[in-house]
């Protein structure tokens, strides 16, 4: 439920719908960054990717903010890659070919690979993999939906992994840092967002994503906001550029994620974030502005997810790489940020691993279930 | 270029309708992707129950698969699975509202009704509620109702989905003006990437300048939907009764017979049957004939106000019984008051009086 089925538009066409995206310092090779961007919750063995769409990761270089705001600096520089796929072909004997894919990083390199070949596609600093995983995600996503819906934390000791045994379409670059830095003459942070985009003359962004859960949690429950309970906001918002938010409907948003993060501060059973002026909520201006960072000087880490926020609302510097790895108990991190701000013990959703974990040998993740069940159906005479 | 790109290339210069290009997903990953999206479902729900909400995402996407392939046992399992999950949630309101979506496409309108009567007592979210009963209600001919629901429905949020209904709506009303453009607003309105919705909406166009009697832009339009998807059965199957009409009987026939296979809606065959007799394939034709009608005649068995319309045309087109075409369109016409089903019923009438005056007094 990471980002899965995030807005009417990514239900109704899951190839667009990107489920989760990853960032973390290679764990086999120093020096080397690697990005995942997974689409199209609960694939089947033979999903695949549109040959309509841009699946691409945007990377800019962030600092802390130097005026002490709590907020990130984002440079302007942009490091882009792009995955493009075909429509599989038909040969002489009129079987269809595997489905074929170009990576292209903004600074001039590019690989081709071929979807679902382990080996993946290479070129000089650059390596790519595309096709169909296990989705690592794990979370309780129902007992999510129970807590909001009744007000009260509704996690269980064990819980029941919404994406358990259940396929998604990954897409998993490694790229030396020295692509990044070099392009973006910046670093070692980098904002990473993960896009679907239909390209041409006009570009149509059809969806975002930068933190986990920030769509599902934060901005899809209409309950809690004071001004607007009958938006669908999701569609809206996914469609806006996550470095430079329009400002039509920025008051929609702080009014929606003020709203709900004050819920979740509610959980804990006291307030850890003290509202503002007008209802703001601390977190508010740090999750709308919705990326991932990463510090690419760092060494790999297993659990370090929102660390550079958090050294950020304390002021101080991060020591880990913060992004995100697969086995990461991102979630957890992210409910206890958000229901506890840290001060008290950690939030478990109960789940607490992937149903097979990542390994730390690209390209990571576990090959998919490839057995559906039949469907059932009545009887028919043909 | 060979004879018959030739002629549609002329069509499609004769239509005014220069083509806007919408890039889609290719059609063939598209269906590929729906039967993912299927079996991950499927795969979900053999691993732990599916809430409600995503059993009605399954039987809404089992539906739709049997529209585009033109397979009725599709939406026979999506019937059976919204009544099962009826039985299973009698107390929630979109069991009622897939159910009664179900009902729908098998022409059972009343229960129907009554199940969408039942999902708003329950709580579910009324604006697809009211979507459904106005799409009832168009279909039994309370158009001043659908219509009025139809406009209330209106946002910006869905401009496509709610102008293409209304498109739908002036075309069956016989309004091709009107229709035309709210056919072209839902089309500029589309962001997405899934060919299915445009080739539904290209489909529903050409479909209304095929009953306004305008070949070549009917050609046009299931041309385009037909190029977007591939595998879309009703837009294939009007292509080639448009080619038959123009002469092109060996495209039509090409096209039709792999139909017989993929479908088992008994349309092509017929399509098939009418199409090799007037070429003078007598013994073919017939043979096509009689499969139609033994699964026409299954088919009312099974979900009789479903079928009846076509069956009746079907009977009157090909020299049927008269009398049971008669049969057939008073039914239907006694299901929903819509002009289609009053001209059915005329004909029908109309065959039987030809067939009464043929028939000698005496033996």
């Amino acid at each position: 439920m990471s980002d899965h089925a995030s807005g009417p538009r990514a239900f109704a066409d899951p190839v667009i719908d990107i489920t989760d995206i990853y960032a973390f310092p290679s764990p086999e090779r120093p020096g080397v960054l690697v990005l995942a961007l997974n689409v199209f919750p609960f694939a089947g063995p033979t999903a695949l990717f549109s040959d309509a769409v841009d699946y691409q990761f945007r990377l800019r270089p962030v600092t802390f903010s130097p005026a002490g705001d709590k907020s990130f600096a984002v440079g302007e520089k942009e490091v882009t890659i792009t995955c493009r796929f075909a429509i599989p072909t038909k040969s002489k004997d009129g079987r269809l070919s595997s489905q074929q894919g170009t990576c292209c990083v903004s600074s001039g390199q590019s690989a081709s690979f071929r979807v679902n070949d382990e080996q993946g596609g290479q070129s000089p600093g650059l390596r790519v993999f595309a096709g169909v995983r296990l989705d690592p995600f794990f979370f309780d996503g129902s007992r999510a939906v129970m807590t909001l819906m009744t007000g009260k934390l509704s996690f269980e000791k064990v819980g029941h992994a919404t994406v358990f045994r259940q396929n998604v379409l990954s897409i998993i670059v490694e790229l030396d840092n020295s692509l990044v830095t070099s392009a973006s003459a910046g670093g070692p942070l980098f904002a990473v967002v993960g896009e679907t985009v239909k390209p041409g003359t006009i570009q149509v962004r059809l969806e975002r994503y930068g933190r986990p859960e920030i769509k599902n949690l934060l901005l899809w429950p209409k309950q809690f906001d004071s001004v607007n309970r009958d938006i669908e906001i999701r569609d809206l918002y996914n469609q806006e550029d996550a470095f430079n938010l329009a400002n039509a409907y920025l008051s929609a948003y702080r009014s929606r994620m003020n709203g709900t993060l004050a819920f979740w501060d509610g959980l804990g059973g006291k307030t850890d974030w003290a509202l503002g002026e007008h209802g703001t909520h601390p977190l508010t201006e740090l999750l709308l502005r919705d990326f991932m960072v990463v510090d690419v000087s760092k060494p790999f880490s297993e659990n370090s997810s929102y660390d550079t926020e958090r050294a950020l609302m304390k002021g101080t510097n991060n020591t880990t790489c913060g992004g995100r790895w697969f086995n990461d108990d991102t979630v957890d991190t992210y409910l206890t940020l958000l229901i506890t701000a840290g001060n008290g013990p950690r939030i478990s959703d109960g789940v607490d691993q992937a149903t097979v974990p990542a390994t730390r040998t690209f390209p990571y993740l576990a090959p998919p279930e490839q057995n559906p069940p039949p469907v059932k159906g009545p009887a028919v005479k043909t | 270029m060979t004879a018959m790109n030739a002629s549609h290339a002329t069509a499609v210069a004769n239509t005014g309708d220069a083509p806007p290009q919408i890039t889609t997903t290719s059609g063939y990953i598209a269906m590929v992707n729906l039967q993912a999206q299927i079996d991950g479902l499927e795969k979900r729900g053999a691993e732990s129950r599916l809430s409600v909400a995503e059993e009605t995402g399954l039987i809404e996407l089992v539906a739709l698969r049997g529209h585009i392939l033109g397979r009725i046992t599709d939406y026979e399992l999506a019937e059976e699975r919204a009544e099962e999950l009826c039985r299973k949630n009698p107390n929630d309101g979109t069991a009622h509202l897939a159910r009664a979506r179900s009902r729908a496409r098998f022409h059972r309108f009343d229960e129907a009704l009554g199940d969408l009567d039942t999902a708003e007592r329950l709580g579910a979210n009324p604006e697809p509620v009211d979507r459904e009963r106005a799409t009832i209600f168009q279909a039994i001919g309370q158009f001043d109702e659908a219509l009025a629901r139809f406009r209330r429905a209106e946002t910006s949020e869905n401009e496509f989905a709610c102008s293409g209904t209304l498109a739908v709506f002036y075309a069956e009303q016989g309004n091709p003006e009107q229709a035309e453009e709210f056919f072209e607003k839902s089309q500029r309105a589309y962001r997405g990437v899934s060919p299915i919705p445009l080739a539904l909406l290209e489909f529903q166009r050409g479909h209304m300048w095929m009953a306004q009697g305008n070949r070549d832009r009917a050609r046009s339009w299931f041309q385009k939907a037909v190029d977007r998807l591939p595998e879309f059965a009703p837009a294939q199957g009007h292509l080639a009764e448009v080619e038959a009409l123009c002469s092109e009987t060996d495209s039509a026939i090409t096209r039709l017979i792999p139909l017989t296979t993929s479908s088992d809606d008994p349309d092509y065959t017929a399509a098939l049957a009418r199409i090799l007799q007037a070429v003078g394939r007598v013994e073919e034709g017939t043979r096509w004939r009689t499969k139609a009608t033994a699964r026409y005649e299954e088919l009312i068995l099974r979900h009789r106000d479903a079928f009846v319309d076509h069956a009746a045309a079907f009977l009157l087109a090909q020299g049927g019984n008269p009398y049971r075409a008669l049969e057939l369109a008073q039914r239907n016409l006694e299901i929903r008051q819509t002009p289609r089903a009053k001209g059915l019923f005329e004909r029908a009438l109309r065959a039987c009086e030809t067939a009464a005056a043929a028939k000698p007094l005496f033996a």
